[in-house]
């Protein structure tokens, strides 16, 4: 059963009185339990692509469904309860709150999920206790090294559970031996049964996923099953 | 429910958390903005205060004059505009008797003259009011003999070389020592002292207790000199009234029986003025209400500056942390929450620097009570009152900048530098 769905998705921009039309037309299915790689070169769509089935962006036309629930009729707020719930993002930046500690920055989401102070702490430590990092509970951001900074956006990702995980050039600020480090987590967490979309144009990257789908001009080029797939030994 | 309570109550937690942190990130800049409330909220408690001290000294110097009272004196009444047809004001000890024998409900009456006058003791000297008095004077005006006694009838009719000291009169020239049976030169002539008066404490800084009275005939034979224009003639008369006594409608008596008595016809102005206690009050209340607007009026401006600073801060705050309100919208912030979230912050900012203004207010008029002898209570409801209204500036200042952080795209703040 699909989990996204997009059917002839469009997303036009108006750059100094031109249109820009930055994806064009996309129909696509993603089934729960894939792990999806998105390629494509800088200004392929694939990001802005991505924006949208993560509900961060809204479409010029087309649909975008998640889990059967049609997006294009939500507001604001209700798209914000749909990402709070459905979606964990994971990006480049590891965007963490500065001086704000690991514990706290996992919480975030829960703080919109409406969870009490207590219920909070016990989600997050518990997630953080997953991503190895139960010793590093009251580090804040600026003390924690790039990989252990991600580890702490993923714990964040997940720890309202949600169905997808979309992750936009995870490893892009990352050396190779830590961006292995994430995707043998990403992994993991696909053989626990999450759905990941990986937004990335490292094809090392792509290798991991169970599906690679490429952009190029707005539009899917190639969308195959990947062959030969990287798999880290655990 | 509860269960929903609880959510919400530790959802504002969160935000107050939140804004402690931002805040602390910026502690010069906080700490700069908090100052511009602080001095705003300082001046407008310190306004109100002082209005309310002034009111309150008002009301403590018409009381001093005794309660229930009509003024008596003669000024021709310049307030109707009409033809004048006296050069200058009369008033008589006969219209004073003529007043006391008929009109109802009056308690007493206190025909007086004044004037400036040394007194002198074994080498001391002080100069103070000498109130030339009837016994009437002592029950108008509420004034009793701490020590000794009043003047007396036999006084009056003798022209006694008698005098009742204020205790600022007493203090200056005998100490602490009881001056009832000593003799003091008033103006060369020997005097008995024969009472001291209760102290009527200061209003406005102007001293109750310094004061001298002496007979109203010995007054007239030794010290009024050819002020007066006929023997006479008062300065001043104090008609005191029984308990529930309609004071408009005692004037209107009065004013009509002095009128008859100066023939005074028509539009034409009379050659006195009635004044009562009751007027003075209204009138009071009224300017010193003005002059509490016109100083709170003055000092809001500085309230205005200090939310238009909060309101800038509120700003850049937005602006710099663009990022930070994409990434807790991805993360599933409505547009409440990130709104909230910035008011919570203005209104941080503001509560805390209106404590701080409190304070200080407290202090100054703590001094202004001590120093200036000015009364200025800031009581628990002005201090609640400035903390309430110092929230209410931030949620009105940090309104604008909250509601445009709540308003941003998603993916545009994400995406900003």
């Amino acid at each position: 059963m699909a989990l996204v769905e997009t059917q002839d998705l469009v997303k036009n921009y108006e750059l100094g009185g031109e249109t820009v039309r930055a994806v064009d037309g996309v129909s696509l299915s993603i089934d729960r339990g894939e792990y999806v790689a998105i390629m494509g070169a800088s200004g392929s769509g694939k990001s802005t692509f991505m924006n949208m089935i993560g509900c961060l962006d809204i479409p010029t036309s087309g649909e975008v469904r998640i889990d059967s629930i049609a997006t294009g009729d939500r507001d604001g707020d209700a798209l914000a309860e749909l990402r709070n719930q459905k979606i964990g993002f994971v990006f480049q930046q590891f965007n963490l709150l500065a001086r704000t500690t690991a514990l706290d920055n996992v919480a975030v989401p829960l703080i919109y999920a409406g969870l009490g102070n207590e219920a909070r702490r016990e989600k997050a430590q518990a997630k953080l206790e997953e991503m190895g990092l139960g010793d590093r509970l009251d580090h804040s951001p600026a003390k924690l090294s790039g990989g252990q900074q991600q580890r702490v956006a993923i714990a964040r990702a997940l720890v309202t559970d949600p169905v997808i995980l979309l992750a936009d050039e995870p490893t892009g600020a990352l050396d190779s031996k830590t961006s292995e480090d994430i995707m043998q987590i990403f992994q993991s967490l696909n053989d626990q049964g999450i759905t990941i979309i990986v937004v990335t144009h490292e094809a090392e990257i792509a290798d991991h996923a169970k599906r690679r789908i490429e952009f190029r001009d707005g539009k899917v080029i190639e969308d195959v099953v990947v062959n030969n797939r990287r798999q880290i030994q655990t | 429910m509860i269960g929903n309570i609880k959510q919400k109550a530790s959802g504002w937690l969160v935000n107050v958390a939140i804004a402690m942190t931002a805040l602390r990130t910026n502690l010069m800049r906080s700490i700069l903005t908090t100052l511009g409330v602080m001095i705003g909220v300082f001046a407008v408690t310190l306004a109100v205060a002082v209005g309310s001290g002034a009111q309150v000294s008002v009301m403590q110097s018409i009381n001093a004059l005794g309660s229930n009272m009509a003024l008596v004196f003669p000024q021709p009444d310049t307030g109707e505009g009409g033809r004048r047809s006296f050069d200058r004001g009369r008033l008589t000890m006969r219209d004073a008797r003529a007043i006391q024998k008929q009109i109802s409900g009056i308690e007493d009456i206190a025909p007086q003259l004044r004037s400036n006058i040394q007194l002198i003791v074994a080498g001391r000297n002080a100069s103070t009011n000498a109130v030339g008095v009837t016994p009437g004077y002592g029950k108008v005006s509420n004034l009793v003999a701490a020590s000794g006694r009043f003047i007396s009838e036999a006084d009056v009719r003798s022209a006694a070389r008698v005098v009742v000291l204020g205790p600022t009169v007493a203090r200056k020239l005998f100490g602490d020592f009881d001056p009832v049976g000593e003799t003091i030169r008033i103006n060369r002539a020997p005097f008995n002292v024969i009472g001291i008066t209760e102290s009527k404490g200061s209003s406005f800084g102007n001293d109750n207790d310094d004061i001298a009275l002496i007979p109203i005939s010995t007054m007239r034979q030794r010290f009024s000199g050819d002020t007066l224009a006929g023997p006479d003639d008062l300065q001043m008369l104090f008609v005191g009234f029984e308990d529930g006594v309609s004071l408009p409608q005692a004037k209107r008596e009065m004013t009509k029986l002095l009128r008859e008595r100066y023939r005074v016809r028509g539009k034409d102005i009379n050659p006195f003025t009635i004044r009562t206690t009751e007027e003075f009050m209204k009138e009071s209340a009224q300017v010193t209400g003005i002059f509490q607007i016109v100083l709170v009026a003055i000092a809001s401006i500085s309230l205005l500056v200090g939310g238009i600073g909060i309101m800038n801060i509120m700003l850049v705050s937005v602006t710099e942390r663009t990022r930070e309100i994409g990434l807790r919208m991805a993360l599933g912030a409505k547009r409440s929450d990130i709104r909230n979230q910035f008011l919570v912050e203005a209104a941080v900012l503001c509560v805390i620097g209106g404590a701080m203004g409190l304070i200080l207010a407290i202090a100054g008029g703590t001094a202004l009570t001590i120093y200036a002898d000015f009364p200025v209570p800031i009581g628990i409801g002005v201090g609640i009152g400035a903390i309430i209204f110092s929230a209410f500036i931030g949620l009105l200042f940090g309104g604008y900048p909250a509601v445009r952080a709540s308003r941003l795209s998603p993916i545009e703040a994400l995406r900003s530098e």
